[in-house]
């Protein structure tokens, strides 16, 4: 079939073609998804299975770049702020930082990183090896077996790894205050609390959701859709990684934009 | 299948310490923020509120209160702040107390500050209007800021103008300043007034020491002032001395009269004392008189030794003698 299609004269050009028939794949896939995840049966062990692995295994990774990032943020932004004499104002500008863009944007990125390729390579070698269509054979939906469950995981465990990073971020930011500007623990976190609204914890929470489901939802198409041997699943895993992170990108735009405009109204 | 329970324990408590630092960061900002604290909407009206925004905070006394509901247009173009404040507070916060907008820091938030207001005021309640007070304009300031400014600038001209003649020696403070001797006669008259002020407090300090013994009781001065007694025997000396005056004044009168007297030549001592020529032959008469009395006498000495005289003058020569001794 693939080969037939090769030899229609295409559309537009190849490369634009190919670029639209990616996307329309895409949609299919879900839409593909979101038909899947409300029928049963459902997987409710293989999501634990995967909620431990996206979760769990990335904790202590993801904990050790938050605390990290935390520390080198509160540190690279001192001079600016000491040049005001401002200096008290660390813990609120680390807090909007963390809590509205760093945490999330951290998360989502070392989760691309770890998950999301392992989730490309996992499905590709799947796929190259026939995994997949012997479990359709034996009457087991791979779809629902493999990509739903992954994606259902990636989608509820990067907002919870997203609450302990901005946590450990907001310690180490803390800790690097407390020695610098010897600001007590309760005075850090009543300024931290101070410059946050409710609007920012929310479009976090659901900015989380957002970015696992793009997560998951790319690796497991990369991996679904991986062809050519060994060389495609290296190459799912990398375009997964690469996309993921680009759109997660572009959703923290967007997502921005849609925050200031209801913090406006 | 004791590896998929555990491991699902496992994420059951990964879930578990999420979800509870998002409800615990939920509940602290909801604490902070007083979103689950009951409060009363207050209203105030200001001509313009200088970017404040919704949620911003209301502070009253220097105590965050609530935040900011709502703004609206009132009016014409006019905003209207509606506020949540603490339904805990609002008894001490009266009914004429003022609303007016300030910042929390020199480039801060713009907060709402509440003030003043009269014990005898009630309370406020739900939806009441508190009283606007403009806060003050930054271009205002800015346009004083200028004036100010251009003071500056006068001044510190005058100054310039004013170091300079000093510099050069001109006025009295310039010539004190650049005349060695005038600072000398300066300096010496400094050190005149310094003794001046010294000898000045020496007198200042007896006069003190004087007073307070004026002050002691038993003082005639004392007396003079706190008793009363003295004072009416001073006001019966005085109306002595008022009819003593009086009688002297009759007296000054009669004398007057008579001075006159003495002056007019119709009487005997005026003719006396004015006429020329009753002198002159007044003072031969004394001459003539002066030469009888002369010529008396050596007739009286003659006397002496003349019978029968004689016996009688060597007794009496005689009695004088015994009693002198």
């Amino acid at each position: 079939m693939a080969e037939e299609a090769d030899d229609r004269k295409p559309f537009l050009s190849k490369k634009i073609d190919k670029f639209f028939t990616g996307l329309a794949d895409a949609w299919n896939f879900v839409r593909r998804f979101w038909k899947e995840v409300f029928l049963p049966p459902y997987e409710f062990k293989e999501v634990i299975h995967q909620c431990y692995r996206i979760g769990v295994e990335s904790l202590p990774l993801i904990s050790l770049t938050g605390f990290i990032v935390g520390i080198v943020f509160t540190n690279q932004s001192r001079p600016s702020l000491s040049e005001f004499g401002a200096t008290s104002w660390l813990p609120s500008l680390i807090s909007i930082a963390v809590v509205r863009a760093m945490g999330p944007l951290v998360t989502a990125l070392i989760a691309a990183g770890k998950v999301g390729s392992s989730i490309g390579a996992e499905i590709g070698s799947m796929k190259v090896t026939e995994q997949i269509d012997a479990m359709e054979v034996s009457a087991t939906n791979p779809f629902k077996f493999l990509v739903v469950t992954r994606v259902l995981a990636t989608t509820f465990m990067i907002p919870i790894l997203v609450m302990y990073t901005d946590f450990v971020a907001l310690i180490g930011s803390f800790l690097n205050v407390n020695s610098n500007e010897l600001v007590s623990l309760s005075t850090f976190f009543v300024q931290i609390f101070e410059s946050i609204s409710f609007l920012d914890i929310w479009s976090s929470v659901l900015k989380s959701l957002l970015f696992g489901f793009t997560i998951g939802i790319v690796g497991c198409y990369k991996g679904y859709h991986s062809s050519k041997g060994t060389e495609g699943v290296g190459r799912a895993a990398n375009s997964a990684v690469v996309i993921s992170m680009f759109l997660i990108f572009i959703e923290e735009l967007l997502v921005l934009q849609v925050v200031n405009a209801i913090r406006g109204m | 299948m004791r590896g998929e329970n555990k491991r699902s324990v496992i994420v059951g408590i990964f879930v578990f310490l999420g979800i509870a630092i998002l409800v615990a960061g939920v509940l602290t900002l909801g604490g902070q923020q007083k979103k689950f604290v009951k409060s009363i909407s207050l209203k105030a009206v200001f001509d313009d509120i200088g970017g404040l925004q919704t949620g911003n905070n209301i502070w009253f006394s220097g105590v965050k209160i609530g935040t900011v509901r709502k703004i609206n247009f009132y009016g014409d173009s006019q905003v209207e702040i509606e506020m949540n404040v603490e339904e805990s507070v609002a008894e001490f916060i009266r009914k004429d107390s003022k609303a007016t907008i300030s910042s929390d820091g020199l480039i801060g938030n713009k907060i709402i500050v509440i003030y003043g207001g009269s014990t005898q005021a009630p309370p406020v309640q739900d939806g009441d209007r508190l009283e606007a007070v403009m806060p003050l304009d930054t271009d205002q300031m800015m346009e004083t800021l200028q004036v100010n400014n251009e003071n500056l600038v006068e001044i510190t001209n005058d100054l310039k103008l004013l170091t300079s003649k000093l510099a050069q020696g001109e006025g009295i403070v310039g010539a004190v300043m650049t005349d060695s001797l005038l600072a000398e006669n300066f300096k010496s008259i400094l050190n005149n007034l310094n003794r001046a002020s010294i000898n000045s407090n020496k007198m200042l300090a007896e006069l003190t020491e004087f007073s307070g013994k004026l002050n002691e009781e038993g003082n005639l001065f004392n007396d003079l002032v706190s008793d009363k007694e003295i004072a009416q025997d001073i006001r019966a000396t005085m109306e002595s001395f008022k009819s003593a005056a009086a009688n002297t004044e009759a007296l000054t009168q009669k004398l007057t009269d008579i001075s006159e007297k003495l002056n007019d030549p119709n009487n005997t001592l005026g003719l006396l004392l004015n006429d020329p020529e009753f002198a002159e032959s007044l003072k031969s008469t004394l001459i003539n008189t002066d030469s009888a009395t002369y010529n008396l006498n050596r007739g009286m000495e003659a006397l002496e030794y003349t019978w029968p005289f004689r016996k009688g003058f060597k007794r009496k020569a005689k009695a004088d003698a015994k009693e002198q001794n």
